[in-house]
């Protein structure tokens, strides 16, 4: 079947609210298991925590609850591709996935400076109270391996919406 | 460049302690008495030279503003509680000033990361002066591509930009002097710029000025909250400024200190690079921020230390780069003439493969520090304190490079002393969180082994002494921080005659000590004093009740600073010469916790100290 002639699908929603939930639980895990494995320092559920409050213990519980969120808006967007393109596997997802984390690495991570209170910039001075150091462009400050683990675990991400989700 | 033998290509480097310290956290410069920044790396302290003349020989680049003619310095100080700096030459009856600093304080505005102001000001009639731009980048001394935009000098390399903005307007030309008149009314402002994988931003010189103003009411506020009993507090906040200084913001990284390769020994091989962050300075920051009275500065240590440490944890690494990554290997850079012929000069270092059990006692006694001082330990911090003493209980019999990176790992008494500190701070810190009682034993257990096994193995009964090592009948200044640990009573005859042995025994004359018979530590050549063991001496004396003997020899100490009060690593007993990298973190972090044990060892009388 060629590209051209697949023909937009219905959203799957039962599967967008489970799978979603599923695929950023997996994700998460495979970050935090990169990370006590001493691959990365990345470690989002604190870097999105600590949005919000300054204590790192309950920076984790509200961030990984922030991460689930920004996950299920992403498998939106995996489902919304999926319906479109009217099919969805795990390569697809794959893809998918490799696109995610390519705006997530060069776009998203360089701009959290700017919105979270507790990140330094490169243009951090005595003042300022921020306590993270910023990801950098590629997340490359967190450590060189940091780009790599992001690109697996987003492809994992992708291959188990594509997997999982429907395209009818 | 300017024809002016005493700053030309040819003359000798201007001794070590001439420089002065200009600093915004990200990045430093060295300047000298004759208005020359030698040493500048950019973006940050472990980036590229920018100006490196002071190892790199002239063609390493410079960037000199200052009087055109030989002038003698009539004034040279940073304004009070600042990190500005103002030189003052004198040319007959006129007088010319100059006047710099960097802006530290940038975030959250439309400004570069790094702002370099300088201006000069003439008094008494017109001056000559002179400005010679000469930047070069990397170990290649890399010319830049030179454009102008408008009245500004863009020079680019790639990634790198750097501009200079004139007021009134000065036609600079890189790698060439200009002459120029200064006259009363009338001060030159010229303004430096660095962007690094971003644009340049533009600020009008007078902008300019008006930041750097700002900055040092910044700096002014942050000295005042400084505890204002302190003994010796002038000397203590010119050592937090310049500790302050050498923290990397973005991370609150403690860089060792901002050069490179200057030398131990003048002629020798001992140059290293000090632009990394060792967790002992870090953890001796902790100590003395807290003690000041400036807890922001403290947690912001730990914090770093825990968050670099995180990759190869339990594991703790001799040294880090700023962002807590792995310190790149040593290499040699050929072609570089070294300060006063020191060669070779290095890049990267060696010591960071490394096992230095002290390390983690540092550490470790600086998290107790901090829960002594009333602050909450999560869990994470906790974690990590469990692994570093794990790795203590399952290490401490194996040799170890130690506290002065020995090149041949060796059984060494204060590695084990700070490997006891480690299990005993942790043991203390687990009296108020959770650890499971097989831990606890085996650490208790760990602990009286070190113990029993020094005292044994590292203690010499004749000279009632501690030893440099097992088998060793050499001493090592570094057991000076013995009465601090709690392994001995501080009134104890072992810790009387282990500080009354180094006294004898590795003084250099003076106030000073080596830190081990000079030159025993498998290097060619000899070394100079190294003062932090000064300060480590009369934080003993203080701790042992001599405090009279601590504050003589403090004030001593502080006789020997730099002439803007600031310390390298050595010092040559003869000459008083400072050497080694410089500004150090080390120096001036033990001079602060100096201060601060002669303070608890007995309330100060009004006009005894300070």
């Amino acid at each position: 079947m060629s590209w051209r002639s697949v023909a937009p699908a219905e959203m799957d929603w039962a599967g967008w609210a489970l799978f979603g939930v599923v695929a950023t639980a997996a994700l998460t895990a495979a970050m935090i298991t990169a990370q006590l494995a001493g691959l990365t320092r990345v470690d989002l559920p604190l870097i999105l925590g600590t949005m919000v409050t300054e204590d790192p213990d309950r920076a984790r519980v509200a961030g990984f609850g922030i991460h689930l969120l920004a996950g299920q808006g992403f498998a939106l967007g995996y489902a919304a591709m999926f319906a479109l393109l009217g099919r969805a596997t795990w390569w697809l997802g794959a893809l998918i996935g490799v696109l995610h984390v390519g705006v997530a690495l060069t776009v998203l991570l360089p701009l959290l400076p700017g919105v979270h209170p507790r990140m330094a910039s490169a243009r951090a001075g005595p003042s300022s109270t921020a306590v993270l150091e910023p990801p950098g462009l590629l997340a490359l400050n967190y450590g060189v391996q940091t780009p790599v683990i992001t690109g697996v675990v987003h492809v994992f991400y992708g291959a188990i919406l594509g997997l999982l989700l429907q395209a009818r | 460049m300017t024809d002016d033998p005493a700053v030309g290509p040819g003359a000798a480097p201007p001794p070590i302690a001439d420089y002065g310290l200009l600093g915004d956290t990200r990045t430093a410069a060295l300047v000298s008495s004759t208005g020359a920044i030698d040493w500048m790396c950019a973006p940050r302290f472990d980036g590229a030279p920018l100006f490196g003349r002071l190892v790199g020989g002239p063609e390493a680049g410079t960037y000199r503003i200052g009087p055109a003619r030989p002038a003698e310095v009539v004034e040279r100080r940073y304004r009070q509680h600042t990190t500005t700096l103002r030189t003052t030459w004198v040319v007959g009856d006129r007088r010319l000033t100059l006047t710099e600093g960097m802006v530290a304080e940038v975030a959250g505005r439309l400004l570069p990361s790094t702002l370099l102001v300088r201006r000069l000001s003439a008094e008494g009639g017109p001056i000559e002066a002179v400005v010679d731009f000469d930047p070069r980048l990397g170990t290649n001394h890399r010319a830049p591509r030179v454009r102008r935009r408008r009245s500004l000098l863009v020079c680019e390399w790639g990634a790198l930009a750097v501009s200079l903005a004139c007021a009134p307007h000065l036609n600079v030309e890189p790698g060439r002097s200009t002459v120029l008149t200064v006259a009363p009314e009338r001060p030159l402002t010229v303004v430096l710029t660095v962007a690094h994988r971003e644009p340049l931003i533009d600020v009008e010189p007078a902008v300019a000025w008006e930041l750097l103003r700002a900055d040092e009411a910044h700096w002014r506020a942050w000295i005042a909250e400084v505890d204002p009993e302190l003994p010796f507090r002038e000397a203590v906040t010119r050592s937090l400024l310049t500790l302050r200084l050498l923290t990397y913001s973005p991370s609150h990284a403690p860089v060792a200190a901002p050069s490179t390769s200057l030398p131990e020994q003048p002629g020798g091989v001992r140059n290293w690079d000090y632009r990394y962050v060792w967790p002992r300075d870090a953890s001796i920051g902790v100590a003395a921020f807290l003690g000041v009275g400036k807890p922001d500065q403290a947690r912001g240590f730990l914090a770093w230390l825990l968050r670099a440490s995180r990759l190869q944890r339990p594991r703790l690494p001799a040294l880090f780069t700023l962002d807590g990554l792995r310190v790149p290997a040593e290499r040699q850079l050929d072609g570089w003439p070294g300060y006063a012929g020191s060669t070779p000069v290095r890049i990267g270092n060696g010591a960071a493969d490394q096992h230095q059990l002290d390390g983690y006692g540092w550490v470790v006694d600086a998290v107790w520090v901090y829960v002594q001082a009333g602050h909450h330990l999560d869990s994470e911090t906790w974690r990590a304190v469990r692994g570093f003493a794990d790795v203590v209980t399952r290490r401490w019999r194996e040799p170890d490079a130690g506290i002065w990176e020995l090149r041949q790992p060796s059984h060494q008494v204060h590695s084990k002393l700070m490997g006891w500190l480690a299990l005993d701070r942790a043991l203390r810190i687990a009296e108020t969180h959770p650890l499971a009682a097989r831990r606890r034993r085996r650490w208790q257990d760990a602990r009286q082994a070190i113990a029993s096994e020094v005292r044994t193995n590292g203690f010499d009964p004749e000279r009632s002494s501690y030893v440099r090592g097992y088998g060793s009948t050499e001493l090592d200044a570094a057991l000076l921080v013995l009465p601090l640990l709690g392994i001995e009573d501080a009134d104890s005859p072992r810790v009387g005659g282990t500080i009354a042995a180094i006294r004898a025994e590795l003084g250099a004359g003076g106030p000073l000590l080596y830190r081990y018979p000079p030159g025993h530590d498998g290097l060619p050549g000899s070394e100079a004093a190294f003062l932090p063991c000064s300060f480590w001496l009369a934080q003993a004396l203080a701790g042992t009740g001599r405090r009279a003997e601590a504050i003589e020899l403090f004030r001593l100490l502080l006789d020997r600073a730099s002439p803007l009060g600031l310390y390298a690593e050595e010092m040559d007993p003869v000459t008083g010469a400072h050497l080694g990298n410089y500004p150090q973190t080390l120096t001036h972090a033990t001079l602060v916790q100096a201060a601060l044990a002669i303070r608890s060892a007995g309330s100060a009388r009004s006009g005894e100290v300070g």
